[in-house]
């Protein structure tokens, strides 16, 4: 297939999959499709690896429905989601464990662009530009291609460990991802030739945010620490203050650009809006083990949804004050995001 | 001719080329039959399964295949095909590779409905690949007869969007590199009573369906090492010493392992049908693989069947194995794991050198005995666990991992728990004797450890000289804790406890054989006590065992026999009479009194010939 280079990038680090089924809503619109939630489950409570068909995989709900239908794999186990858009091509991705998943029409078809070399992907990082480079992050280590999925080489210079969480590119400078490994964050700034560690002072970063506003505003939610900020692009580091030392998975910078919510291990949710520094408790509810991922709608900043470990979602459409289970009971939700 | 027909002609070419430098080849099957020949007997076990299996109903393609291969009640066999190929709820590894075996074997016989059922179910569900070391071989096991079988098809017919030719060469690939790692480094899930069947039953199906000739022979040769394995570990259906992983019920029940139903079948061992033992509590986890091998044309070769029966003289055994691939918390992805093995025509004493060498389900030691009974082991474990060991091995967060892994290995975390890893836990083994230590960290979640001692046993007597005497028949166990403990009587054993964290345990075990009277056995052992003074700043034991070999131990330190320090980096593949490897070579060599076969994994190669006697 041949390389797309996007005139007006935009790379969102969302969405889905799903073989059969094609969004309904946009194929009976005709037009324009309309936005629907996507959710990557990775487990359910229950089920075991090479056994019967479950509710994992990729699952949609749209605006007016209420409830989820799986539109793709119920046994795939999914980690993470992303989705390369410009102008009227999307190409959509899914992090799982059989590997990166891709469909270039609107989730009719899907190709598995990855083999055994590279096991599983638990999350995908794609150049905003040019929608042939896609990077991977694996437990054993960053691997990227640059000719559209067909072969991958391992991009690991400079690092102490191999398994990496999380990559992101750096919205500001297309050369320079962000990759949370078990040691620490990593910066390459040659897209993954070397690497770098940015010494965030303590190990396991689960979750790596940048502020879609300010580059050098830098967040990794991390295994056991709480979470971590820098404001220098990753030269110095603060701990979040008031939150417990946990694990924390999900760290989401709200549509507003002000406040900052963060989720982990038997915590809840909470929120901070001075950068990260200092954290107030939002919401906790016994029943809900950890928090996975968190969403904000990127038109109201007040509706919000989170995922959780075997719970499924909860939403709230008054900034966190009242939450209600919306569906997935017994999934883990890796991710949510809105996305057309 | 499309790519895939090429690639199959130069192995072709390449394979001759191969066969032309070969000593000789193997047959394929064991030497002439008579009525009591071990391929007679074979013949017949195989027959006698076949019927067993096609009188059950069972969901799954093993009852369907028994039936359809003795052409009795094919009629439910067809339902049960139809409803297997059209129920949309199964999926994955375990049936892809039975799916495309069943369609493989039976085709002569299925409607053309059914074949195309089994055809889309390789296009429409997915085949999880999984991830575990035996979710890998049945996956790619399955992907590789698949797109063997439709070839030239582009991507639109594959679950995975992939082409055939695509499929084809990932699935070769990496059973290829599988097939390396395992026959120079060895498997990750080794020597596994439970887990030995799904790696068995795919290679055998790969065996028999693979069309390229080295595939075929690579494939039939890691069916021979598979099996040889196994048979050194063999004591009467047992799958003896330690493993990388099992379920408790087998551990402390060896018989009831699925791998005793293959031994009975192969080995002819035991000797009763297994299925009828209750005593045993078999269990067929999966459904009646064993069909599949009573299916196929592979004949084990007499020399394996030989090492696994022959016990007419004990003998030391060592392996290395590799720990399964570490993902985090590691410094290396596979290191290597040292087996040792001790086996009489009685009791088998095995151990792993201790550590975390597999998550989960990890089976370190045990003297396992010839027993008309159930429950013929004894053993001790620290019931380790934490979510770290875990994250070590999966990329899940590891602080949910315990929890999760809990809900469907139901005593991850159970303090009372027959098999873990642990840590703080080393062996070392000399002959019939082995010293197991442990050094239990102030924080970790299970302080205790535990020994199993069957009620089954003929006798249990506490010593005023600091040793338990066991005697299960003619097999006589001494056991000596290093610290104070309790007895706990549960429903099939007497658990042996003791909560100090700075612990250890010495057991010599004997027969009739080598040491007469249970009463001569006590008397010679009492003879002897170990020394472990200062052990709780030196954690050192010293033991002279009743062969007169003195045996140091410190945790964390050297293990020295005689003085001379054990180094276990010299230790060898396969380092024993029967089977013989240098680590790295891919050449296994197999040698029973003058008879010899060499399995060369490089040149995929088989060699046999007899030797003159020393």
């Amino acid at each position: 297939m041949a390389t797309i280079k996007a005139i007006v990038p935009v790379v969102l680090v969302l969405v889905f999959g799903g073989t059969a089924p094609p969004d309904s809503d946009a194929e009976n619109r005709g037009g324009e499709p309309q936005n629907s939630y996507y959710a990557a489950v990775f487990l359910n409570r229950g089920h075991v690896s090479g056994g019967g068909i479950s509710n994992l995989g990729l699952f949609r709900r749209g605006l007016g429905d209420t409830a989820w239908s799986n539109i793709y794999r119920r046994n795939l186990f999914t980690f993470g989601l992303g989705l390369w858009k410009s102008g009227s091509t999307t190409r959509q991705y899914i992090a799982a464990g059989n590997g990166l998943h891709r469909s270039d029409d609107g989730r009719k078809t899907w190709r598995v662009l990855t083999d055994w070399r590279t096991e599983e992907v638990l999350s995908v990082a794609l150049d905003p530009v040019d929608s042939a480079v896609i990077y991977i992050g694996t437990p054993f280590g960053v691997f990227r291609s640059t000719d559209d999925g067909a072969r991958w080489q391992k991009k690991m210079s400079g690092m102490n460990s191999w398994f990496v969480r999380k990559v992101i590119v750096d919205w500001s400078n297309r050369s320079a991802l962000f990759a949370g490994a078990e040691d620490d964050l990593y910066r390459t700034t040659d897209k993954g030739e070397h690497w770098t560690p940015l010494h965030v002072g303590v190990p396991g970063m689960e979750a790596v945010v940048q502020h879609p506003a300010d580059p050098k505003h830098l967040l990794v939610g991390t295994s056991d620490d709480g979470v971590r900020v820098s404001v220098d692009g990753g030269k110095s580091w603060k701990e979040g203050k008031g939150l417990p030392n946990t694990a924390f998975y999900a760290v989401c910078v709200s549509s507003d650009k002000q406040t900052i919510y963060a989720g982990g291990y038997q915590t809840g949710l909470w929120k901070s809006r001075d950068r990260g520094f200092s954290w107030s408790l939002l919401w906790q509810d016994p029943e809900i083990e950890a928090v996975y991922a968190i969403f904000v709608h990127p038109d109201d900043p007040r509706h919000m949804m989170v995922g959780t470990s075997g719970q499924g979602i909860y939403e709230s459409r008054d900034g966190g004050k009242i939450w209600s289970n919306i569906g997935l009971k017994g999934c883990h939700v890796k991710q949510i995001e809105l996305y057309p | 001719m499309g790519a895939l027909g090429a690639l199959r002609t130069s192995k072709v070419i390449r394979f001759s080329l191969c066969v032309l430098a070969l000593t000789c080849l193997s047959a394929r099957s064991l030497p002439a039959q008579d009525g009591s020949s071990p391929a007679a007997q074979f013949e017949q076990r195989r027959q006698r399964l076949l019927d067993v299996v096609s009188q059950e109903r069972d969901r799954g393609f093993f009852t369907v295949t028994a039936k359809f291969i003795t052409g009795r009640d094919t009629e439910w066999a067809m339902a049960m095909l139809d409803s297997l190929t059209t129920d949309e709820s199964i999926g994955g590894m375990f049936y892809s590779y039975t799916a495309i075996g069943t369609y493989l074997r039976l085709k002569d016989q299925l409607p053309d409905s059914i074949k195309r059922k089994i055809r889309r179910a390789f296009r429409e569900r997915t085949m999880y690949r999984g991830d575990t070391e035996n979710h890998w071989v049945m996956y790619y096991t399955g992907l590789y007869l698949a797109a063997q079988t439709w070839p030239n098809e582009d991507r639109s017919q594959w679950f995975n969007g992939k082409s055939s030719t695509e499929n084809f060469k990932e699935a070769e690939a990496w059973l290829n590199r599988w097939m390396n790692i395992t026959s120079t480094i060895g498997q990750g899930e080794f020597d596994s009573p439970t887990y030995f069947i799904v790696f068995m039953t795919p290679m055998l199906t790969l065996d028999e369906y693979a069309k390229d000739p080295v595939m075929k022979r690579k494939t039939q040769m890691m069916v021979d090492l598979l099996f040889a394995d196994y048979a050194v570990d063999h004591l009467g259906g047992n799958y003896s010493g330690g493993h990388a992983r099992d379920y408790p019920e087998d551990i402390i029940n060896p018989l009831s392992a699925p791998a005793a139903l293959w031994a009975w079948l192969y080995f002819g061992e035991p000797k009763s049908e297994l299925w009828g033992e209750t005593r045993y509590h078999p269990r067929y986890r999966g459904g009646w693989e064993t069909a599949f091998g009573a299916a196929s044309s592979y004949r084990l070769p007499e020399i394996i069947y030989r090492i696994a029966t022959d016990r007419s003289k004990p003998y030391i055994h060592t392996e290395t194995k590799r720990v399964r691939n570490i993902i985090r918390f590691g410094l290396e992805k596979n290191p290597p794991v040292y087996k040792y093995m001790y086996m009489t025509r009685s009791y088998a004493l095995g151990s792993l050198h201790g550590g975390i060498l597999q998550p989960i389900q990890q089976h370190t030691w045990d003297v396992t005995y010839i027993s008309e009974k159930s429950n013929n082991t004894i053993f001790t474990l620290h019931p380790f666990y934490s979510g770290k060991e875990l994250a070590m091995f999966f990329p899940e967060e590891q602080k949910f991992l315990s929890d999760e892994v809990n809900r469907y290995h139901l005593v991850y975390t159970d303090p009372n728990k027959w098999n873990s890893s642990s840590p703080y836990e080393q062996t070392f083994q000399h002959k019939n004797t082995i010293i197991v230590l442990y050094n239990i960290d102030k924080d970790a979640k299970q302080s205790h450890v535990d020994g199993f001692f069957p009620k089954t046993l003929d006798e249990r007597i506490e010593h005023n000289s600091g040793w338990v005497f066991c005697r299960a028949g003619s097999v006589y166990v001494a056991f000596f804790p290093l610290k104070p403990y309790e007895w706990i009587e549960e429903k099939v054993n007497w658990r042996w406890r003791s909560s100090v964290v700075k612990n250890g345990v010495v057991t010599e075990v004997g027969s009739s054989d080598e040491d007469g009277s249970f009463e001569e056995f006590q008397r010679r052992i009492a003879k002897s006590k170990p020394a472990f003074n200062d052990f709780d700043k030196t954690l050192t034991v010293h033991y002279q065992t009743r062969g007169g070999d003195k045996m140091k131990f410190t945790f964390g330190g050297d293990r020295t026999l005689n003085g001379k320090t054990v180094d276990f980096r010299t230790y060898k593949f396969f380092n024993g009479p029967f089977i013989q490897s240098e680590r790295g070579s891919g050449i296994v060599k197999m040698t029973y009194e003058n008879q010899v076969r060499e399995l060369d994994f490089k040149k995929v190669t088989i060699k046999e010939w007899r030797q003159s006697k020393q």
